[in-house]
């Protein structure tokens, strides 16, 4: 607790405190902190010699963002490469969907865009800033890197791998405006 | 730091909405600078754009104890609350293996599986509220 928040009552302290050390940020393996949920206890007050702020052992619950496996989630196309997809949920970007967990029948187009083929023969384009629901497949953490090279992307602490192979899964649109063929097509798949 | 426990319980997108609310998330990012830091607002927006946003804790009870005859898992139940599917394609994506839990009904005979996803559909439809309309978002884009 440094010594100039002190004047501030006590627990609104140790919460402005904790959120600074764990607001958006990753844990290993537990998700992206997005809130302090509550402070449950506060103990000690000591003060360790050489420093001039009080040390306390606080217990608190945070509310984090970590999907399982197998939880659907809908957000928006930003942006697409020769391995996938990505995906942005509006307060987490890291969301990639690999080309092997798309529909069958997905390729990349002419253009770079990812395409599905239906049966009929429409060309069903997955563009930037269109809605899609898929399934998370995994999450990894991977650990921190020692050097990065320059051109290297940002370093991701939490990698959600996506999956949109499967029914009702994909571009929202692609669901809702014909449920007939959704359906059929959700027939055709179970067939195979 | 030690951490006491990993996982403490899991909370509905409905839950984690009211909670930033309590604490004073609105909208406008500007409003909310004192309360709730521009990350929690983001997760807010978010929340905002999914079925969450005008469910109450009645209508969760209710479905949670109407869903009990369909043997559910709590993963299954949390993606349903979440994202309140409308079609039998939205359910089959997100109920596991949704074909052989519909395949039996709760008294354990067989039955068919397609008129058991449709009555699921009915009580989602009926308990939980519909997610309101993106009439704005529609205007815009034209």
């Amino acid at each position: 607790m440094p010594p100039h928040l002190l004047s501030r009552p006590l627990p609104d302290a140790i919460k402005t405190e904790v959120e600074r050390l764990f607001l958006d940020k990753v844990i290993s393996n537990l998700g992206l902190c997005v809130s302090v949920y509550d402070i449950r206890s506060i103990e000690g007050g000591s003060i360790h010699p050489g420093e001039g702020c009080s040390t306390y052992k606080v217990s608190f619950r945070l509310l984090m963002f970590k999907p399982f496996n197998g939880e659907v989630l809908v957000g928006r196309i930003i942006g697409y490469d020769d391995k996938g997809l990505q995906v942005s949920l509006d307060f987490f970007s890291d969301i990639s969907i690999p080309g092997h967990l798309m529909q069958f029948g997905t390729v990349r187009g002419p253009d770079g865009r990812w395409m599905l083929k239906t049966e009929d023969g429409d060309e069903l384009y997955l563009d930037l800033d269109d809605e899609i629901r898929f399934l998370v497949s995994s999450t990894k953490y991977p650990p921190i890197p020692i050097d990065q090279k320059e051109d290297d992307p940002p370093f991701a602490p939490m990698q959600i791998v996506g999956s949109i192979k499967g029914d009702g899964l994909g571009l929202l649109a692609w669901w809702a405006a014909d449920e007939e063929e959704g359906e059929e097509a959700a027939e055709q798949e179970q067939e195979q | 730091m030690k951490i006491q426990k990993a996982n403490a319980g899991i909370l509905t997108n409905f839950e984690v909405l009211d909670f930033l609310r309590t604490r004073g998330a609105k909208v406008d990012p500007m409003g909310c600078l004192g309360a709730v830091a521009a990350s929690e607002c983001k997760v807010y927006e978010y929340l905002l754009k999914t079925p969450a946003c005008n469910q109450t804790r009645e209508s969760i009870y209710e479905f949670v104890k109407r869903s009990a005859g369909f043997m559910l898992a709590e993963a299954d139940k949390l993606n349903v609350i979440n994202w309140r599917p409308s079609s039998a394609a939205d359910a089959y994506a997100m109920i596991e293996e949704c074909g052989k839990r519909f395949s039996r009904d709760y008294r354990g005979e067989a039955c068919d599986e397609d008129k058991r996803v449709q009555e699921f559909l009915d009580m989602v439809k009926e308990v939980l509220p519909p997610p309101p309309p993106k009439a704005e978002a529609e205007a815009m884009q034209e």
